[in-house]
């Protein structure tokens, strides 16, 4: 398993956001997060990347434990993120954002960077190299220069993904990555997650569109009230009564 | 020609250049620091105290200053790292003016307020060891105090440029690409790697040096140094630079250094107001131009109307 999600809780003050929730990706897998708003999907993806430290419980990585890592060493270890409200830089390029994220695959540090060795160099020119092979991926050829706050907002959610790829995960977390766009900028988004998968990444999906879930995901995890719910295959959770439940309510009179 | 009132006013504009570059580093990634004022006076005092009393060279006492400015900022960094905006402020205030109550009560060492006089003197010096080598300045149809003020005018200038070189190639590099992230959006920048504690002492101490340096400077410059040379004026005074000249490019600093140290002088009947000025350009500047007067938008317009030009700036 490359991921291992073991019994997490995350209580904040007397409310609990997760209760014992676990759950693991094979390495290769995408496993949709689906559940309600307030279910404490986005609160799991803060607890995995050490935003949030979880109250019980444990992550692990390909068998090791994340526990106490701050979240820098956690990118490292392979494991990177966007983020529901997007977050990028939003006063740099959009190339520097994509740069950043390389920020972990890199290393010239203060003196090499001042004295222009030849490793540094070199380096910087890799990094400019994979952030142009990143930025056509996902379809921003172009746009190198322009700030990140002046891209339409399909397009910073494209570029948080090239950020993320950019640090070379094992498994990328893809907060909501269709939130807000139309019938056409989902499919494409869809045809960008299955090349991703393509490369052999493993990813971590929460989203509300449940078309796109059901197309793209081979196995769904449900929250409820922090809990889970229900976990299985697409068809398994569509047919689910609790899943049916939490999202349509119980029916009166029974 | 060599006129020594402006070469002295020359390197005053260097050594506040580099206080404002002192306070530049801080801000890259975000933190607003008002001990620049304190890591300055530790350099000064410092450099004049080993100088002074115990005798060493001129340059011993500068590097010696400037690594203790540093090592200081190590230490203050660390706790006040969990500290942000106005709190971080704050904090560095006070410890800014502990250090100089230290410095004005610590009589012994220091002579307290009354200060420390005949520190050995950055031109003279280099004029002496010169002499001894059988170079007078007549040789170059100098005055003394002449050759004076223009070997302090080159040195200072020397270094400025080397610092200002440093500092772009850093700024241009993935660790100053690291600072920006930081300073833009601090935990989306630790979820691309950044270990952003790190990179926030390593300003903070930098920031630390850079002042201590230009303290220890100041010292053998002036060659007489007091605690009053290190008030919470003096920290105000520093953070203007930057933030007037402009908070995000390396020429803000430098262009807010020139611009605040030669206007006291033009407007001589000014200067009993400068610090009401500097209220007033705060004020002014948080209202109309957050940024300072320089930014990058500006920047590349005015190299524009040159004909293009390097990209190498931060």
């Amino acid at each position: 398993m490359l991921l291992e999600v073991q019994d997490i809780s995350m209580v904040f003050g007397g409310l609990a956001a997760l209760r014992e929730v676990s759950f693991s990706l094979a390495e290769g897998e995408i496993l949709g997060l689906i559940g309600p708003n307030g279910a404490g999907k986005t609160t799991l993806f803060n607890v995995i990347t050490a935003f949030l430290t979880p109250t019980q419980g444990e992550v692990r990585l390909a068998g090791k434990p994340l526990t106490g890592l701050r979240t820098s060493r956690i990118t490292e270890r392979g494991i990177c993120r966007t983020f529901q409200n997007i977050r990028l830089f939003d006063q740099m390029t959009v190339e520097e954002n994509v740069m950043v994220g390389r920020h972990c695959r890199s290393r010239a540090g203060v003196w090499p960077s001042v004295l222009r060795t030849g490793a540094q160099q070199k380096e910087e020119g890799a990094i400019r190299e994979k952030t142009r092979e990143l930025l056509s991926l996902v379809g921003l050829t172009g746009h190198d220069r322009e700030l990140a706050a002046n891209l339409p907002y399909g397009l910073q959610r494209r570029l948080e993904i090239a950020r993320a790829l950019a640090g070379e995960p094992r498994l990328i977390l893809l907060d909501e990555p269709v939130a807000g766009m139309n019938d056409q900028e989902t499919a494409e988004i869809a045809a960008l997650i299955k090349k991703i998968l393509g490369f052999g990444i493993t990813i971590l999906l929460i989203e509300h569109d449940m078309s796109m879930v059901m197309k793209v995901c081979d196995r769904l995890v449900v929250l409820n009230f922090g809990e889970k719910i229900a976990e299985g295959t697409p068809q398994e959770i569509q047919s689910d009564p609790l899943v049916i439940e939490a999202y349509l309510g119980r029916e009166e009179g029974e | 020609m060599i006129n020594p009132y402006y070469l002295q006013i020359a390197s005053f504009i260097l050594i506040n250049i580099i206080l404002g570059l002192s306070i530049y580093i801080t801000l890259s990634t975000g933190q607003l620091s008002l001990g620049n004022a304190g890591f300055m006076s530790i350099g000064a005092y410092t450099s004049a105290l080993l100088t002074v009393k115990v005798g060493l060279p001129m340059v011993a006492g500068i590097l010696a200053g400037s690594l203790l400015a540093f090592l200081i900022g190590i230490l203050i960094g660390i706790p006040t790292l969990r500290l942000q905006g106005v709190y971080l402020a704050i904090a560095t205030l006070g410890f800014g003016e502990v250090v100089r109550v230290l410095f004005i009560n610590w009589e012994s060492l220091t002579s307290g307020a009354v200060g420390i006089a005949g520190i050995p003197h950055l031109g003279r010096t280099m004029l002496a060891g010169l002499q001894e080598r059988g170079f007078s300045s007549e040789q170059w149809g100098l005055k003394n105090n002449e050759f004076i003020s223009l070997t302090i005018f080159i040195i200072l200038l020397a270094i400025t440029v080397l610092l200002l070189a440093f500092f772009s190639r850093l700024f241009a590099s993935r660790v100053g690409r690291a600072f920006r992230a930081i300073r833009l959006d601090e935990k989306a920048a630790e979820a691309m790697g950044i270990h952003t504690t790190y990179y926030k002492i390593l300003t903070f101490s930098m920031g630390a040096l850079l002042a201590g340096f230009a303290g220890a400077l100041f010292a053998h410059v002036t060659g007489y140094i007091s605690p009053a040379d290190f008030t919470y004026h003096r920290a105000v005074e520093i953070l203007v630079f930057a933030v007037f000249g402009g908070s995000e490019v390396l020429w803000g600093p430098v262009f807010g250094a020139l611009f605040l140290t030669v206007m006291p002088e033009m407007l001589r009947g000014m200067s009993e107001y400068r610090y009401f000025i500097y209220g007033t350009i705060l004020v002014v500047m948080m209202v109309f131009r957050p940024q300072g007067v320089l930014d990058q938008p500006l920047l590349d317009r005015l190299r524009g109307r040159r004909g293009g030009g390097g990209d190498d700036a931060a």
